[in-house]
């Protein structure tokens, strides 16, 4: 479009402006607005499932299909007072997002595929997979001969979402397991 | 009634794009494929998906380096000009929200000329969606204001960046944050504070965080007045 055909069209608009008042009624503004989304949806507080903040989150769902509308921040919750980072802020695709993996995927070692397995497959796996890990890198002793009983065959990085029993029970597993390679995924 | 204005203060903003991932969660917009492009500032522009984009920019003030982040937005002028050039093709195709002043695009706008509405904007913010011919910005969250809530970008503000309300109460703020800045920094100044519902606090000079973050000079009309096109921003605001 050229500049003057421009201009022109902006006078005509003034023009409409000048003489027919706004031209249009305002109040259909307001009608334009849809019925408001969060509407009968039931809300939960939650804590978001990222970092060590643990900001509090609330989950807005529809009771019916008992899906998520919306997640924000709690504007109660001492931690956020409502805010959230974009992470957080993002939450809400965690669970309503149709390219979310949902069940068990395997990739073969030296394989370039993903195969999908149960989890009835999978955890015992994995259980066997420590305990072999461990077993092969366990020492009773150490080069000055003092009992350690530790493997070092193992680290562990997480997890900052846990709650306190959560954590509890996590440290639990891993130093009846003899692990000493502890560490927080929040500090990397 | 004043209506409704954002205070947008940023010399707290640490670019973490918490508004604009809220906006888009709050919407309901899809993602935008993109690539890297060496710098945060992601998706590059501003789409018929993306309505809030944090602009990063990097400038060099007296051998300084300052990183500046601007949470780009529609302002919704006082007096829109993209509503005027809308109506003089299709009245109703954008329209101005009497209690809070929000400048709304309906799904009329796909018959309206995109190019019109998105050259007759100060701030070049309008969008195309290329597939259904409809224009989209910012709706000051309408839906969100309406039930008293704030909008999802100012709700999720973990900065204090973000600020919103009744106009008078948010131009008080924002005067009063700005002398705070001034101490350190005179030439500190609110862009087109008198024109727009968005108060941005630049502590730099506004073009160093973005060509449009104040008008551009030809596209504004003046305030409560008959359009004056090519007049230097400067004179229509006053400045």
């Amino acid at each position: 479009m050229k500049r003057r055909t421009f201009i022109q069209a902006m006078v005509a608009g003034g023009a409409v402006s000048a003489f027919g008042g706004l031209g249009i009624n305002l109040s259909r503004a307001a009608q334009q607005t849809e019925a408001f989304k969060l509407d009968k949806a039931t809300i939960t507080t939650s804590i978001c499932c990222y970092c060590a903040v643990g900001c509090g989150i609330l989950v807005w769902s529809n009771p019916q299909t008992k899906r998520a509308i919306n997640i924000e921040g709690d504007p109660d919750h001492p931690t956020n007072g409502g805010t959230l980072c974009p992470k957080g802020a993002s939450m809400w695709q965690t669970t309503e997002n149709p390219r979310r993996v949902t069940s068990v995927l395997y990739r073969a070692p030296g394989s370039s595929q993903w195969e999908e397995k149960s989890w009835d497959w999978a955890l015992p796996r994995i259980a066997q997979k420590i305990k072999d890990t461990r077993d092969k890198g366990f020492e009773t002793k150490n080069a000055k001969g003092q009992t350690v009983n530790r493997t070092t065959a193992i680290a562990s990085v997480g997890s900052a979402a846990l709650d306190t029993e959560e954590g509890w029970l996590y440290q639990a597993i891993l130093r009846s397991l003899g692990m000493v390679y502890i560490e927080s995924h929040a500090r990397i | 009634m004043n209506g409704k204005t954002f205070f947008i203060d940023q010399t707290r903003c640490t670019a973490c794009r918490g508004c604009q991932a809220a906006c888009k969660q709050w919407k309901n917009n899809g993602y935008t494929e993109t690539s890297n492009t060496g710098s945060y500032q992601n998706p590059p522009d501003l789409n018929a998906q993306t309505f809030k984009l944090v602009r990063f920019n990097e400038v060099e003030v007296d051998g300084v380096l300052k990183w500046l982040f601007f949470p780009e937005q529609c302002r919704h002028c006082l007096v829109p000009s993209c509503k005027m050039a809308a109506d003089a093709q299709l009245p109703g195709a954008i329209l101005q929200d009497e209690a809070t002043g929000a400048v709304l695009y309906t799904e009329k706008t796909a018959k309206v000329d995109y190019r019109m509405v998105r050259e007759a904007c100060p701030y070049d913010i309008p969008r195309l969606d290329a597939a259904t011919g409809r224009i989209y910005k910012c709706n000051m969250c309408i839906d969100r204001v309406q039930q008293g809530m704030q909008p999802a970008c100012v709700q999720t503000c973990p900065t204090d960046t973000m600020h919103f309300g009744d106009r008078d109460t948010m131009m008080r703020l924002a005067l009063q944050r700005l002398q705070e800045v001034q101490q350190r920094t005179p030439t500190a100044l609110l862009a087109d504070s008198e024109a727009v519902r968005v108060l941005y606090l630049c502590e730099q000079p506004p073009q160093y965080y973005h060509g449009y973050m104040v008008a551009d000079s030809g596209r504004v009309f003046k305030h409560n007045g008959p359009l004056v096109a090519g007049v230097s921003r400067r004179k229509v605001l006053g400045l």
